[in-house]
């Protein structure tokens, strides 16, 4: 198959998957890997490196972005609980799953870790759109859930970088450029978007563009990841972006585009059916694993932080998507794990993506009745918070 | 008759037929109109926090014009509307506004915007006219 038609093929999947995402009211994510499934599946479609590259970026780019999306100001508002909570629910997981497919499904020790940290993580976006819609981003149940939800992303995207880290020279100058740029964007992005920004020309998402670049080529000289470096520089750009909207919405537009696309839909493209169905008594005991470990170690303290609403906030806890399928494609790309592992991990946090939220919602949804209240005319109608 | 109407919006030519026919229903019995403006489910299970904004954001324009549109037709018509946005399912939210603000009406209509709603428009009317705590009118 020549290039050309890999991109003719990956384009025409990223826009039906448009079409039936704002049709279906299904996140473009979930509808891009299952298309990417199917396409190579069914199709024959098959990747190029230039697919690889771009898919590698995007998910660069994607954490960049979740590090960006981060609110410090409810972070320190809530520090102490979503420590707690967000750090048990990052490493009661990541043990269990890590022990599990090690010592029951005779996975390597590597491929474990990998394992590990992608069934760890929660899905910072499929809590959010949970809560918005609910209005319980107001009340203090949301903000410890959101605020738990940097805290277990901050600790898969560490492990993800520390655990695979091969120790060579390259490993000082990528820490410390890591440090420098953490410490320095904050400080000249001010004066650089006021100077350079608001063009069509978007000087601004070229210096990202190359910040991550940077870090990622310094990663792989260093035989790490680049993940944790571009998750922090997002973190320190995230009180920048909070006041530049619209340079926010352009960098998401170029990501949502054409980057996050190749990179769901490329690891749509490398789930094998055949593997899955030679596994399917793996994939519902890893699935099991995974919002066990969560339930087990998260649902006590919930009980202590949210009391009634606590079931709710676990089962929230044990959602994944975007960090899970990350750590995965990493750990196929770099040939930590092979293409049934790879089916596996992808399908069980698709799967933790949809079950325990749609379990959260139909059956211990906290109760919004006094959303009616306040009948003012013309603005939208919520919970009222007990902020 | 009535005294209290609701109308329910989405934006959709359906619904711009159930505004106007609640709009001379209104302007006939000198009844107080509402209308309800559920925004429907955000991207569910997205991927990126920037995805459920946008999609948030959109659906706020969306919704913000419809009200607007409404409250001018009305308006133009003799009759005042009193415009009212939420997020959630449609049914739930139209039902449970009808009994708190103790509607005598409710008026919807038979189709919604989207392919997804025309899939599951029989559900959502059937709830609403089943649940409702008064009369509805579907307007075809």
């Amino acid at each position: 198959m020549t290039e050309l038609w890999i991109a003719v093929g990956i384009a025409l999947i990223a826009l039906l998957a448009s079409i039936i995402s704002v049709e279906f009211g299904l996140s473009i994510a979930i509808v891009e890997i299952v298309l990417g499934v199917v396409a190579a599946n069914f199709f024959g479609l098959e990747s190029a490196s230039w697919v690889d590259f771009l898919a590698a970026f995007g998910a660069i780019v994607l954490t960049f972005l979740a590090g960006a999306e981060v609110d410090t100001h409810l972070l320190r508002t809530e520090f102490k609980g979503s420590l707690l909570v967000g750090g048990v629910s990052f490493v009661a997981p990541f043990v269990t799953a890590l022990l599990f497919s090690h010592y029951a499904a005779g996975w390597s020790w590597r491929a474990a870790e990998i394992c590990g940290v992608a069934l760890s993580t929660t899905s910072l976006a499929v809590v959010y759109a949970v809560l918005v819609e609910t209005g319980l981003n107001r009340r203090r149940v949301g903000k410890l859930l959101m605020s738990a939800t940097f805290v277990t992303d901050f600790g898969t995207a560490l492990a993800l970088s520390l655990l695979f880290v091969k120790p060579t020279g390259w490993i000082i100058p990528f820490v410390a450029v890591s440090a420098l740029l953490i410490w320095l964007l904050p400080k000249i992005s001010p004066w650089f978007f006021r100077r350079y920004g608001d063009r069509v020309i978007e000087p601004e998402i070229k210096l990202v563009f190359f910040l991550l670049f940077l870090l990622m080529a310094l990663g792989k000289l260093s035989a790490s990841h680049a993940v944790l470096p571009a998750f922090l520089v997002g973190l320190a750009a995230s009180q920048l972006y909070a006041g530049h909207d619209l340079e926010r919405q352009r960098l998401r537009v170029v990501a949502f585009a054409f980057l996050t696309p190749v990179f769901f839909i490329r690891s749509g493209m490398n789930v094998s059916l055949t593997a899955l169905g030679a596994n399917l008594g793996l994939l519902v005991a890893l699935f099991g694993v995974k919002v066990a470990a969560k339930l087990g170690a998260v649902l006590p303290l919930a009980r202590s932080f949210v009391g009634r609403d606590s079931v709710f906030f676990t089962l929230l806890m044990s959602t994944g998507l975007t960090f899970g399928t990350i750590s995965s494609l990493y750990g196929y790309q770099a040939g930590i794990i092979d293409k049934a592992q790879f089916s596996l991990l992808v399908t069980v946090v698709v799967a933790s993506a949809v079950i325990p939220t749609a379990i959260a919602q139909r059956w211990f949804r906290p109760n919004t009745e006094e959303e009616v209240d306040g009948m003012t005319n013309g603005r939208l109608v919520h919970a009222e918070g007990d902020d | 008759m009535y005294d209290k109407i609701l109308v329910a919006l989405d934006g959709s030519e359906g619904s711009k037929k159930a505004l106007a026919a609640a709009v001379e229903l209104a302007y006939t019995f000198g009844a107080e109109l509402h209308s309800l403006a559920v925004e429907g489910k955000l991207p569910a299970y997205a991927a990126t926090l920037g995805e459920v904004d946008e999609a948030k954001a959109e659906k706020d324009a969306f919704f913000d014009r419809i009200d607007r549109e409404a409250i001018e037709y009305a308006a133009g018509r003799g009759v005042e509307l009193h415009p009212v946005k939420m997020v959630g399912d449609p049914a739930d939210r139209v039902v449970h506004y009808a009994e708190q603000g103790e509607f005598d009406l409710v008026v919807l209509a038979s189709r919604g915007h989207s392919l997804a709603h025309r899939f599951h428009l029989t559900g959502t009317a059937d709830k609403i006219i089943d649940h409702a705590p008064c009369s509805t009118l579907l307007v075809r």
